[in-house]
């Protein structure tokens, strides 16, 4: 108890002699870490929207011919070797024709004077789920254009190569202002708590004279760092919640938005993101203090 | 607290030669032994060494030869984490004052009790009880900058004294003071002296120690000036 009034009381003193620094330190950390988690967010929801789209993908086979029973399993054997699959489905001509059928509905009789068999027959895959899958689709449909019988492979190409393209440089983008975030925050704690230091140079000799303790000299320059961080942290992700919930307010109705649905970081990732704040933070202040503080 | 064998010497100094760079010699050859308890003069002319004596026994310098032991530890091997708690054990005013300007007279004086953790009220009480014995009070929240020589001079004295150190060591603690003043901080000394503070004071005011009956020990550039040398009274000798 004593221990914590005393040192509390110190941290206070620190703040009050260096509080414009440590007041921009709080502004780069908050900002830091408003542009990272800003990243960060669209990243995941766009990982969220490709897992919900890619329910709905599906590479379609066509077929020359019907395959018979035993080149249907040989068919199904080759394709799960080369990756694991939700679903494969086989569409004969007949099922392909009744299907658009039950699509035309009204307009059926355009069909009346068609051979029932003029649609070709085809497989249809499903593949697993993820987004690894999703990345190697274009890989997986040159592959399954190789097998015996294929004509032509068809998914949405060109769609899930945009969608590949854009989520690696969110990844990119992501990874970028990670490193730019633990840089300047790492970078401005340190740099803070090396003029709080100089700044008490003299009230810190005299300290050490009277007898202080390691722990009573440094443990008020750990609070700080720890302050940037937690408050720090707090900051850029309340920031970006209300810009969060702007952009919700603001594009509300049926477009784009409405297909990907925006979610906000669960507890568990604010947590983490405010936990490696802190961690950033209070670790450049120890660094700082063991280069400039000679004991 | 350290424990307190009878007759054991809380300052024990063997053959210490402390050389400044390049060639300064401060002190040559000391050796000195004091008792707890003990209340001893230091003086000598300036530039003696007083000063640097001082300094070998609270830890701020080494001496380059010799060994110094203060409440049985050996300096020169002493570990990280115990010199702060020695430290705490050593209530030092210095020469200098070193004081801090923008804090008040009150702040600086806590500053020794806070850093062995003492409770908040303890080190108002103590504080105000302190600057009313050295005549002080109407200074409470003074900065110590705004204080003339002998105010600053009261107040370095005031937080050597301040945590109840088991060591005091004053270095020329009246030299800014009037004969009055002088008289009032060499009760405050008296006073911990009396409770079982050992007190080194350095001073070349032979006025505060003409009468006294304890120990007087001389520098001269550097060595030790031998006690046969001078008519002291002291209770070994005495009568
Ligand atoms: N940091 C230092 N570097 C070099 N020389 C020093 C240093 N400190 C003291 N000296 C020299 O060591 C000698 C002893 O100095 P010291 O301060 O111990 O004297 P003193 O007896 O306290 O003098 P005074 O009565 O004037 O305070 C002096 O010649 C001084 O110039
Ligand atoms: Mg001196």
């Amino acid at each position: 108890m004593k221990f914590f009034s005393t040192i509390l009381v110190q941290t206070n003193r620190n703040l009050q002699k260096t509080w414009p620094t440590q007041f921009m330190t709080l502004l780069t950390v908050s900002l830091s870490v408003l542009i990272f988690s800003f990243f960060f967010l669209i990243y995941t929801n766009m990982i969220k929207a490709g897992e919900r789209l890619g329910d709905d993908l599906r590479l379609t086979i066509y077929l020359e011919e019907e395959p018979v029973m035993e080149m249907q399993s040989q068919l199904v054997r080759r394709i799960t070797n080369f990756s694991p699959v939700e679903e494969i489905r086989f569409t004969s001509r007949q099922d392909a024709y009744n299907r658009l059928a039950t699509q035309l509905g009204d307009n059926v009789d355009v069909l009346d004077d068609l051979d029932p068999s003029f649609l070709p027959p085809s497989i249809e895959v499903y593949p697993k789920k993820n987004l690894s899958n999703l990345a190697q689709i274009k890989r997986f449909s040159e592959y399954l254009a190789t097998l015996p019988g294929a004509v032509k492979v068809q998914y949405g190409q060109e769609w899930v190569e945009r969608f590949n393209y854009f989520t690696k440089l969110l990844q990119i983008i992501v990874i970028l202002s990670g490193s730019l975030l633990i840089l300047t925050t790492a970078f401005m704690v340190a740099y803070t708590i090396r003029l709080a230091v100089v700044a008490r140079q003299a009230e810190l000799e005299i300290l050490r004279l009277l007898g202080a303790t390691n722990g009573y000299i440094r443990t008020p320059f750990l609070i700080e760092g720890f302050l940037q961080g937690l408050l720090g942290s707090t900051l850029g992700l309340l920031a970006l919640f209300f810009l969060f919930r702007w952009i919700q307010l603001r594009f509300t109705g049926p477009g784009i938005l409405q297909l990907i649905e925006f979610t906000f970081f669960s507890p568990t990732i604010i947590g983490i993101i405010i936990a490696a704040s802190i961690t950033l933070c209070t670790g450049g202040s120890f660094s700082s203090m063991r280069k400039f503080m000679r004991i | 607290m350290d424990t307190q064998p009878a007759n054991k010497s809380i300052v024990e100094i063997v053959r210490a030669t402390k050389i400044y760079p390049p060639d300064v010699v401060a002190l040559e050859d000391i050796s000195l032994s004091i008792t707890y308890g003990e209340m001893v003069f230091l003086t000598g002319m300036s530039g003696a060494g007083k000063t640097t004596l001082l300094k070998l026994i609270c830890g701020i310098e080494h001496p380059d030869k010799g060994m110094v032991e203060v409440t049985g530890k050996d300096l020169n091997r002493i570990k990280g984490a115990e010199i702060p708690r020695l430290r705490q054990q050593i209530g030092m005013a210095y020469q200098d004052f070193k004081l801090l300007p923008d804090r008040t007279v009150a702040q600086n004086i806590a500053m020794a009790m806070e850093v062995s953790y003492q409770n908040i009220r303890t080190i108002k009480k103590r504080v105000i009880e302190l600057l009313q014995k050295l005549r002080l009070e109407h200074k409470h929240n003074a900065f110590a900058g705004n204080l003339s020589r002998g105010e600053q001079q009261r107040v370095t004295i005031a937080r050597a004294v301040a945590n109840s150190p088991t060591l005091i060591l004053a270095d020329e603690p009246t030299g800014n003071l009037d004969s009055k003043t002088t008289k009032l901080v060499m009760e405050l000394f008296e006073q911990c002296n009396i409770s079982g503070t050992t007190i080194i004071i350095a001073t070349h005011d032979e006025s505060i120690y003409r009468k006294s009956e304890n120990r007087v020990l001389e520098l001269h550039s550097g060595q030790m000036v031998q006690p046969t040398d001078r008519t002291i009274l002291t209770p070994e000798n005495m009568p």
